[in-house]
This record gives C-alpha cells, structure tokens and sequence, in this order.
C-alpha cells in the first residue's frame, strides 16, 4: 500500500507540475489526464472503486476530450516560450502557492483525528447507490442534491449551446466581426 | 522459511500498511497549491481551466480520504466527491463555451489581452 501511494503520488504531483510548467497547451491536457488517473488510484486505494469508475469516465475521458477540442478550436501556432505562456507574476505566485500549500499541509498534518482508521467508507458499490440517492439513513439530503444537480446539468448543456452557437445574423453582444 | 530478522519484519509490515489519513490530506494540498499556481501565473485561458480542475480534484481526494476514515461521516463524502464531478463537469462545458465566444470576438484566448472590463 505504500509502494502504491509512493507511486501514485509522484504520479500525481509530477503531472500537476506538467500541466503548470509544459510549454504546450496539448502536453498541458495530457498531463492533467495523468493526474487525473493518478487521483483515481487513489479513489481506489480509498474503498471507493465505483468512483475511481466516475472519475476515469468523467474526468479522463469526457473533461480531457471536452478540452481538448477547446484547445483545438482556440489556439494558433505560436511561440513557445516561457515568456510568452507564463505572465509576470511567475515567482509571486509561486511564492503564495508555496505558503499556501506549506500552510494548509502544516494544518493538516498537526491536527489529530484519535479516532481516524481505515475502511469506513462504503465499500459496496450498493451502499454507495443508496447513499447517493438518499434512501439509506442520514443521507437524506442526498434526494434534493440529486435533484438540483440534474438541473444544475440541464441549464449548464443549454448554456454551453447558447453561449457557444455561431449566430448567422452578427449579434451586438457577441460582435462578431468576420 | 529462512528467518528474517525484526528490523526487516517490521520495514516490510510498514511497507504493506495502509498509508495514514494526513498522507492523503498533505497531497491534495499540494495538488490545490500547485493548481492555484498555474491558475495565477499563466496566461492560457484553456490552461486556467485545467489548474482549477486540478484544484477541484485536490479536494475530492480530501474529502472521499475524510469519508473513508472518519467512521462519523458514515462515507457521506464519496456522494459528495459524485456531485463535485457533476458540477465541474458542467463548469468545464460552460467555461470553454465563455472561452469558444471569446475567442471568436477577439482571436485570443490570451486573459492578459481580454481587458475590456477592466475597471
């Protein structure tokens, strides 16, 4: 288990460094699906494996594709320079990503859980459908969750058609100009 | 069976142990460091979208790790790991959908040179 998550965390945190760091925005893609496996090792290790299952479904195949057509239907060709990919406040932001992650990593890690073991998460595949839909104890709220992130998909697909839709006529708000 | 002596027992049982909660929470806090990182230093707005889901995910790990070893969270947080994907799921189709118009108005996606509301 530790081999694993040695392997899985190097995994993970060299890919996100790849996304932030690689001078091409297709590298950049590839290596957030990188990260995004490496976390689902991780669902994995957790006793979550019908996540991990959402996780390489949602994330490494929709998202990664999602952006992928955005990256090819946005960039051009152009310099590849770190000049020119990373703006001026490269060692700021470094700097407050480096506290902020020293910080947060400090808390967590000073902070005790006495009664924090292994293996209480569901398990069984079952038990996690009965939570997600509210039917078992203390998970009610799950019902109304379900509900409104139906709906939250419904209006977000209706929004990406409308925002996105080539109008013929050449909106005002949209200025198109071509 | 040879005889393996107690220092190499003990390396190898901690070899096979399950890793402690405060491993899981320290990386996904360097995820959500290193994501809001790239979220400030580039320029690319495709490239801001990925460093958020990268920051959303540090997140999830945190939560289904809370979820699997708190025995009061009744493994609550793996349904709430569900409807964070679902939501950034439509967060991504949105935004690059913002991104597609922006891009065919202004021939950028570069956030530097989108400035027209800029107070």
């Amino acid at each position: 288990m530790t081999v694993a998550f040695g392997f899985l965390t190097g995994m993970a945190l060299v890919s996100a460094l790849g996304v932030v760091l690689s001078r091409s925005v297709v590298h950049s893609a590839l290596f957030m699906s990188g990260t995004f496996l490496a976390i689902a090792g991780f669902f994995v290790m957790l006793n979550a494996p019908a996540l991990a299952a959402f996780q390489v479904l949602i994330y490494v195949g929709a998202v990664t594709v999602v952006i992928l057509f955005g990256i090819m239907f946005t960039q051009r060709p152009q310099v590849r320079r770190y000049r020119t990919i990373i703006n001026r406040q490269f060692w700021a932001g470094l700097f407050v990503a480096a506290g902020m992650g020293a910080f947060l990593s400090y808390v967590l890690w000073i902070e005790e859980w006495p009664s924090a073991t292994a293996g209480n998460g569901p398990r069984e595949v079952a038990a996690f459908g009965r939570d997600l839909l509210g039917v078992s104890p203390g998970s009610e709220i799950f019902v109304l969750l379900f509900e409104v992130a139906s709906v939250l998909l419904l209006v977000a697909v209706v929004a990406a058609i409308v925002v996105s839709r080539r109008k013929s006529g050449g909106g005002i708000d949209r200025g198109v100009e071509e | 069976m040879p005889q393996i002596p107690p220092q190499a027992r003990a390396f190898l049982d901690a070899l096979v142990a399950a890793p402690p909660l405060e491993w899981y929470l320290v990386v996904g806090a360097l995820l959500f460091a290193i994501g809001a990182w790239g979220a400030l230093v580039r320029r690319n707005a495709v490239v801001i979208f990925m460093c958020v889901e990268l920051m959303i995910n540090g997140v999830n790990l945190t939560l289904v790790a809370f979820a699997d070893h708190l025995p009061n969270a009744g493994g609550l947080g793996v349904s709430y790991a569900v409807l964070v994907i679902a939501i950034a799921a439509a967060e991504i189709a949105v935004g690059l959908a913002i991104v597609l118009a922006v891009f065919r108005s202004r021939r950028t996606v570069n956030v530097d040179e989108v400035t027209s509301m800029r107070g």
